[in-house]
C-alpha cells in the first residue's frame, strides 16, 4: 500500500517538476500563435463591426457581417472567390504538371547541361519574382495592347505568370520523390518495350501521386496567399480582384475600416485552406522537414 | 500499334497548333512593334517544332516547356529590368521621342488671328447616320470631313444657292441650323486637322475658327521653334525639349540615362537619405527576425522534445496554425489589432501605444507579427535537427558525466545550427524581401518627414521600390524602381548564393 502510494507520489512530483510548466509554455505560445484567429472569429459574429468596442465573447453575435459581404455589389466576395480558386487552380495545376515532366527528366535522364540546369533552377528561383513586378507590369501591358486577354486586368497572363513558375522549389521537391522511386521498375518496363513517356505515365505518374498532392497544395496556398504581382496584374477593379487583395478594400476602403465583413470573408477563406492544412499536416510537415534537413 | 497511331497523331495535331499559334501571335506583336516579345514567339515556335519534330534528345522534350515559360516571366524580366534601369521612364517619359514631338506640337494650336472664321454646313450621311462638316477652304473646292478624314468634294454648281450655301449632296441629309443644334456634343469635340498642320475647330453652328500649332519641329536641326516668341528649344539628355533658359516642355520622351538612375541614389541627397534608412532597416529586420524566430523555435523544440509530454502532437498542430491562414488575411487582421487605444492590444493589456504611428513600435510591431508567422517554421525544422541526432552521441556524453546544460551548449546546439545554418540564410534572404508583412501591416510607414513623401520607418527596400514604382505622389519612377530592383537581385543573389554553397545542395546535385 505504501509502495503505490510513493510510485504516486513520485509520479505526481515528476509530473509537477518535469510537465506542468511544459503545459504552462504551451498554454501561453498557443494563445500566441492563436491569438489573430480567435480575434478574427469573434469579429466576424460581433454585429457592431467595430473594432473599438470588440470583446473576446461578442455582446452582439449574429450573421450580420456574412450577409453583408454577400449582399454587397461593389465588393462581389463569391466573385473573388471564384477569381481565386480559377487563377489558384489552373496555375497550381500547371505548375504541378511543367514541374513533373522536367523533375522526371532531370531524375531519371542524364544529358549534358543537367547538373546547370539543376543550378540554374535554383538560383532564378533565389531571386523573388515579385522583385520583377515592375517589369511584368510593362510587358503584360505590353502583350494587352496586342492581344486584349493576355492584358493586364484579365486573369490569363496571371494564371501563365504563376504557372510558369514551375522550375522551382516544386520541381526540386518532386525530383527529390522521383529519385526514392527504384530504377529497376523502369527497366524492367523499359525491356517490355514502353517507350520513355510511357513509363512516365504508367509508372512514375501513379506512384508519385501523393507527392503531386503536397505539391499542388503548397503551390495552391502560396497563390491564393499572392498579393503583390496579383494587384499589379489585375488591377484594383471590383470585379477582377482575388479574395486576398478583394477583402483589404473593405479596411482600407473611403469610407473607413469596415472590421465586420472583412473578418468574416477572412474567416470563410481560411477555414477550408486551415482544414487542408491539417489533415494534410503529416505529410506537408515531413515534405518540409526532410526538404530542410537533408544535406 | 493503333492507339500508338492515334497518340502520335494529336501529338502531332497538338504540337503544330501551338506552332501555328505562336507564329500568329508572333506576327502581331511584330507589327505592334513589340520586337523582343514577338522574337521570342518566333524563337518559342521554332524551338518547339525543332524539339518535338525532328530532334531525338529526349530530356529536352521534358524540359522545353517550363524553361520557355522560365524565361518569358523570370529570364526575360530580370534582362528587362536591367535595361529599363539605364532609361528615365516615369510619368511624362513614356513616349518615343517622335510621339512626344507630335504631341507638342499638337497641343501647341493657337487661333490665327488674320484668318476670317470659315463657314461650314453639317451633314448626316445616309447609310450610317454618322455626321459629316462641309466647308470651303483654299480653294474653289469644298471639303468634307468626318473628323479623322479630310476630301475634297465637286459639287455641282446647281446644287449651290447664291450665298454659296449647299442645298443638297447626293448620300448626305443637309442639317440647317436648328438641326444641327441637335448635334452639339459631337460638334464640339470635333477637329479637322488638314495636312499643312491647319487645324479647324467648329467655334459656333456656323463658323469654323483656324488654328495653327505654335511650335514647329525642325528635323534637319532636331529643334523645337516657338513661331510665336521665336524661342528655340533643344534636346537635353533627359528626353525634353528645353528651351536656353532652362524652359522644358511637356511630355517628354523616354531616353537613355546611362548609369544615372545607379548615381543618383549616391548623389541624390532627396533619394540617398530616405534609402540609407531604408536599406539599414532591410537588414536589421532581416536579420533580428531570423534570430529571434529561431530561438524562439528551438526553445520550443527543446521544450516539447519531450516523451513523457504526452500532448506535444496536440501542440504542434497548434503552433503550426500560423502557418495554415493565408497570410495577407492574417497580417491585416493584426493591423486591426494594434491600432493604438482602440486596438484590442491595447485594451487588453490596458496600455496606450502607438503602435503603427511612433517609428520604434512599429519596428515592433513589424518584427511581432513576423515573428508569429514564421516561429512555427523553424519550430518544425529544429525539432526535426534535434531528432536527427543520434541518441548514441547523448548517452556517451550522460555516461561522461556532461551536465544536461554542457551536453546541450556543447553538443546539441553545434549539430542544430550545423544543420540549420543554410535555411536561416534562405530565411534572412526570404525576410529581406517580405514585402507582404511590410506593405500590409504599416504601408512602410511612419513616413519620414525628410523624404519626399515616399519612404517610411518601416520600409525595405522591396516595399519602397514599389512605391516608387507604382504608388509615388510625384508620379512613378519606373527607372529608378528597376535600378533598386537590381541592387536587391544583387543583395538577395549574394546572400543566397552563399547560403547555397553552405547547403552543399551544388554538391550533392546527383
Amino acid at each position: 500500500m505504501k509502495s503505490v502510494d510513493s510510485i504516486k507520489n513520485r509520479k505526481m512530483r515528476f509530473w509537477l517538476k518535469k510537465v506542468l510548466w511544459r503545459h504552462i509554455v504551451g498554454i501561453i505560445v498557443a494563445s500566441f500563435a492563436l491569438f489573430p484567429l480567435v480575434w478574427m472569429i469573434s469579429a466576424a459574429f460581433d454585429v457592431t463591426g467595430q473594432i473599438s468596442t470588440q470583446q473576446l465573447i461578442p455582446v452582439h453575435k449574429g450573421l450580420d457581417n456574412f450577409h453583408q459581404l454577400f449582399s454587397n455589389t461593389e465588393k462581389p466576395f463569391g466573385i473573388w472567390s471564384k477569381n481565386s480558386l480559377v487563377i489558384a487552380i489552373s496555375a497550381a495545376g500547371m505548375q504541378v504538371i511543367i514541374g513533373a515532366l522536367a523533375a522526371y527528366s532531370l531524375s531519371r535522364h542524364r544529358f549534358r547541361g543537367r547538373k546547370l540546369t539543376l543550378s540554374t533552377i535554383l538560383i532564378v528561383q533565389m531571386f523573388p519574382q515579385l522583385l520583377a513586378a515592375t517589369t511584368l507590369f510593362l510587358i503584360i501591358n505590353t502583350f494587352g495592347k496586342s492581344f486584349s486577354i493576355l492584358g493586364l486586368g484579365h486573369q490569363l497572363p496571371l494564371i501563365l505568370i504563376f504557372g510558369g513558375s514551375a522550375l522551382g522549389i516544386n520541381t526540386w521537391m518532386l525530383k527529390s520523390f522521383f529519385d526514392t522511386l527504384p530504377t529497376e521498375i523502369d527497366e524492367a518496363a523499359k525491356i517490355d518495350g514502353a517507350g520513355h513517356f510511357e513509363i512516365f505515365r504508367k509508372i512514375i505518374v501513379p506512384l508519385a501521386t501523393p507527392i503531386f498532392v503536397v505539391t499542388f497544395l503548397l503551390s495552391f496556398i502560396a497563390i491564393i496567399n499572392e498579393y503583390l504581382i496579383t494587384s499589379v496584374i489585375l488591377g484594383l477593379d471590383g470585379n477582377n480582384m482575388t479574395v486576398a487583395v478583394g477583402l483589404q478594400q473593405f479596411i482600407y476602403g473611403q469610407y473607413g475600416k469596415n472590421w465586420g465583413p472583412f473578418t468574416a470573408g477572412a474567416l470563410l477563406a481560411t477555414i477550408p485552406v486551415m482544414a487542408l492544412f491539417i489533415f494534410l499536416q503529416k505529410h506537408l510537415v515531413s515534405g518540409l522537414v526532410s526538404g530542410a534537413t537533408k544535406g | 500499334m493503333n492507339i500508338k497511331a492515334v497518340s502520335k497523331g494529336s501529338k502531332y495535331v497538338i504540337s503544330f497548333g501551338v506552332i501555328l499559334l505562336l507564329l500568329l501571335m508572333g506576327t502581331k506583336l511584330f507589327q505592334d512593334k513589340a520586337w523582343f516579345l514577338a522574337i521570342f514567339f518566333y524563337l518559342s515556335a521554332a524551338l518547339i517544332f525543332y524539339t518535338y519534330s525532328i530532334s531525338k534528345n529526349t530530356p529536352g522534350k521534358y524540359l522545353l516547356p517550363g524553361v520557355l515559360l522560365l524565361t518569358l516571366f523570370h529570364i526575360y524580366p530580370a534582362f528587362y529590368s536591367g535595361a529599363v534601369a539605364f532609361t528615365n521612364d516615369s510619368n511624362g517619359h513614356q513616349l518615343s521621342k517622335e510621339q512626344a514631338i507630335a504631341a507638342i506640337v499638337q497641343d501647341s494650336k493657337v487661333p490665327i488671328d488674320s484668318q476670317e472664321p470659315i463657314k461650314y454646313q453639317v451633314l448626316l450621311e445616309n447609310d450610317s447616320d454618322k455626321l459629316f462638316v462641309i466647308f470651303k477652304y483654299d480653294s474653289q473646292d469644298y471639303w468634307l470631313s468626318d473628323g479623322n478624314t479630310v476630301k475634297s468634294l465637286m459639287i455641282d454648281s446647281k446644287n449651290i444657292s447664291m450665298d454659296g450655301t449647299i442645298k443638297e449632296i447626293d448620300g448626305f441629309a443637309v442639317l440647317n441650323t436648328e438641326q444641327a443644334q441637335g448635334q452639339v456634343s459631337v460638334l464640339q469635340n470635333l477637329v479637322i486637322n488638314l495636312e499643312s498642320g491647319i487645324s479647324l475647330q467648329p467655334q459656333d453652328l456656323e463658323s469654323l475658327e483656324v488654328s495653327q500649332p505654335a511650335f514647329v519641329y525642325n528635323l534637319a536641326k532636331d529643334e523645337l521653334v516657338n513661331t510665336l516668341s521665336g524661342e528655340i528649344y533643344t534636346p537635353n539628355d533627359n528626353g525634353q525639349m528645353v528651351s536656353k533658359s532652362g524652359e522644358a516642355l511637356y511630355p517628354g520622351w523616354k531616353a537613355n540615362v546611362g548609369w544615372r538612375n545607379f548615381s543618383s541614389i549616391i548623389t541624390d541627397k532627396e533619394i540617398r537619405r530616405p534609402l540609407l534608412a531604408v536599406l539599414i532597416w532591410t537588414f536589421a529586420n532581416a536579420f533580428l527576425l531570423v534570430l529571434f524566430s529561431f530561438l524562439m523555435g528551438l526553445v520550443l523544440a527543446l521544450i516539447f522534445n519531450f516523451p513523457a509530454l504526452r500532448s506535444k502532437r496536440f501542440y504542434r498542430t497548434i503552433f503550426i496554425i500560423p502557418m495554415a491562414i493565408p497570410s495577407v488575411l492574417s497580417i491585416l487582421v493584426w493591423s486591426g489589432l494594434f491600432t493604438a487605444e482602440t486596438g484590442v492590444i491595447d485594451r487588453l493589456f490596458n496600455i496606450s501605444t502607438p503602435w503603427l504611428t511612433h517609428p520604434w513600435w512599429a519596428r515592433l510591431a513589424v518584427l511581432i507579427v513576423e515573428l508569429w508567422s514564421t516561429f512555427p517554421y523553424m519550430f518544425l525544422i529544429t525539432t526535426g535537427a534535434i531528432q536527427a541526432i543520434p541518441g548514441e552521441i547523448l548517452e556517451a556524453a550522460e555516461i561522461d558525466g556532461a551536465s544536461a546544460l554542457k551536453s546541450f551548449t556543447q553538443i546539441k546546439l553545434p549539430l542544430v545550427v550545423r544543420t540549420v545554418a543554410p535555411l536561416l540564410v534562405a530565411s534572412i534572404a526570404m525576410a529581406l524581401n517580405n514585402f507582404g508583412a511590410i506593405y500590409l501591416l504599416t504601408g512602410g510607414g511612419p513616413t519620414f518627414s525628410n523624404s519626399n513623401g515616399n519612404a517610411g520607418a518601416t520600409d525595405i527596400l522591396i516595399s519602397y521600390t514599389y512605391k516608387l514604382a507604382f504608388n509615388a505622389q510625384e508620379g512613378n519612377n519606373y527607372g529608378l524602381a528597376s535600378a533598386l530592383s537590381i541592387l536587391n537581385f544583387l543583395m538577395v543573389g549574394i546572400i543566397s548564393i552563399y547560403g547555397l554553397r553552405k547547403m552543399k545542395t551544388m554538391e550533392g546535385i546527383n
